[in-house]
């Protein structure tokens, strides 16, 4: 049964190029059915969007590690989930299992690219939105609403699940919550030989597709940026 | 299926016999125990577990990885655990899955070579692959892997104090000419040489201007480099009588086959694994068909079984 945050190696079969699969994350996993949420990048993605019932795909999964539900001592924590562009596909399926007890906070550049925004306004406990150019929720990014939203509180009354660009992670960092972020890496193999998407954390690197790709947010350096 | 009534096996030298030729290639199986999952490793020839050196090392920073036509390029850096606790952690684990083991190893001096390949005599390898064209790494590998009074000192160096498990030399696609350095690794004693590793590459994402690996050059492997591999090893096989171990790109029974009919007499798996963790096993499930098709009861019938000329 593949956990929120896990993801599948998704693959075209038969081709030299693209070569390599690529890793999704679980968007949604109903009635036997695995759903996935990519937007279109490069050559694969191109092919994906012209894939017509009854075409196949290679997949390989479910891999890697999970969101940690609040458990134990963070049980009676508060979790804010943080979402940036299309990493909404990642944290959807934890949000399906948080339901009302949660906050989600949802950024991207403008209102179409908040996919699935009814969903998840529809399931959230509190849910805050913010664009760039104000065309939905606030205008800002979801860094700033989430700096509001947590300012004068006990940091420890919350817990954090985020998945976004880099960026918007090293960002969320910053504030001092405790919680989780999923890591994105160019990546050949989502089995754990080929070494390829190592993240650096503060006790070495770490492979996104088997240490993670959920990390602890405070554990992981953000080298890029 | 089985191959019982088909003869796959293969001898690298006198001391180690495959009961068949497809082996992994080094990087692309860890350390044996990751692929166990896929399939059962004991179905290979070998396992060429992923290049250890004598002390841990982190590894390059990322962007390690991108993907170019037909192929991938890598800079790793060699990321590994290190001489001991490969020994001590690693080791016991790969030896347990059934098939020989091939440690491939990397140092920088001929002095590290040999302590590194000592330790693993003694702790019990199956053969030992001498990384030196690892396009990745400053110090070291590829350095001997293109100079040819190094390269054959360090091989003698190496075989002067290792008499149990077989001696593979890893060549790169770099070494010119790659004759001279075959027949080096076969004067001083080598059991095999083996052929090619990645094949130095970049690429570069216009919008940005930067280049897609961090380290700004990689090793290129994967099907866009199958025909170097094979002139190469074609080349190779001419001129040297010990075994050439056929890599580069193989990714079905019939890849493995034009390897073997340029010359090689055992080929290694490697980026295909990347794409399908199982593809070991049906690179060779596919030479076990092929042989059938033909006809051929023993796979020593094809090596170098290449036809030229007129008909």
């Amino acid at each position: 049964m593949p956990m929120p945050g896990q993801f599948f190696m998704v693959g075209l079969p038969g081709r030299l190029d693209p070569l390599l699969k690529r890793p999704f994350g679980l968007f949604r996993h109903e009635d036997g059915l695995l759903s996935f949420m990519y937007r279109v990048r490069g050559k694969g993605t191109l092919i994906m969007s012209g894939l017509v019932p009854g075409d196949t795909v290679e997949i390989l999964g479910p891999l890697g590690n999970h969101y940690p539900l609040p458990e134990g001592k963070y049980r009676i924590r508060k979790p804010l989930l943080v979402a940036g562009g299309t990493g909404v596909a990642s944290l959807l399926p934890l949000l399906r299992e948080l339901k009302k007890n949660s906050i989600f906070v949802y950024g991207g550049r403008n209102r179409d690219e908040l996919l699935c925004i009814d969903e998840v306004r529809g399931l959230a406990g509190e849910f805050i939105a913010a664009t760039q150019d104000g065309s939905e929720g606030v205008r800002g990014t979801a860094v700033d609403v989430v700096t509001d939203l947590i300012r004068g509180r006990d940091k420890d009354g919350f817990l954090l699940y985020a998945c976004g660009p880099a960026g918007m992670l090293k960002s969320l960092q910053g504030l001092g919550l405790q919680g989780y972020c999923a890591m994105e890496e160019n990546m050949a193999c989502g089995t754990g030989v080929c070494l390829g998407c190592a993240v650096k954390t503060s006790t070495g690197y770490k492979r996104a597709c088997t240490e993670g790709p959920v990390f602890d947010i405070n554990e992981v350096v953000f080298e890029r940026f | 299926m089985s191959g019982s009534e088909l003869n796959l096996s293969v001898n690298i030298g006198q001391k180690l016999p495959l009961k068949n030729p497809v082996m992994t290639a080094s990087g692309t199986c860890g350390y044996g125990a990751e692929v166990a999952r896929f399939y059962e490793p004991a179905r290979l020839g070998a396992l060429v577990l992923k290049g250890i050196s004598l002390t841990p090392w982190p590894g390059n920073p990322c962007p390690r990885i991108t993907e170019t036509a037909c192929g991938m390029i890598n800079s790793i850096g060699l990321q590994n655990v290190g001489l001991k606790a490969f020994i001590k952690e690693k080791l016991p684990v790969a030896k347990a899955l059934g098939s020989p083991i091939i440690a491939n190893i990397l140092g920088g001096s001929a002095g590290e070579y040999v302590k590194i390949a000592r330790a693993l005599e003694e702790a019990g390898v199956d053969g030992i692959e001498l990384n030196v064209s690892c396009p990745n790494v400053k110090k070291g590998g590829i350095a001997f892997g293109l100079d040819l009074k190094s390269f054959t000192k360090l091989i003698k160096a190496v075989r002067k104090d290792i008499s149990g498990p077989a001696i593979i030399v890893k060549l790169s696609p770099g070494a010119q000419p790659i004759e001279a350095f075959a027949r080096a690794a076969q004067e001083e004693g080598a059991d095999a040489v083996s052929l090619i590793n990645t094949v130095p590459a970049m690429a570069i994402d216009a919008d940005s201007r930067r280049p897609l690996i961090r380290n700004i050059v990689g090793g290129l492997s994967g099907p866009a480099i199958k025909p170097i591999a094979l002139w190469l090893v074609y080349k190779t096989s001419k001129a040297v009588t010990i075994p050439v171990i056929g890599i580069g790109g193989i990714r079905t029974g019939r890849d493995a086959i034009e390897f073997i009919l340029a010359g090689a007499s055992a080929v290694q798996v490697g980026t295909a694994s990347f794409v399908d963790p199982a593809a070991p096993v049906r690179v060779l499930e596919g030479i076990e068909g092929y042989m059938r098709e033909k006809g051929i009861k023993d796979i020593s019938a094809l090596v170098g079984g290449l036809v030229t000329g007129c008909s």
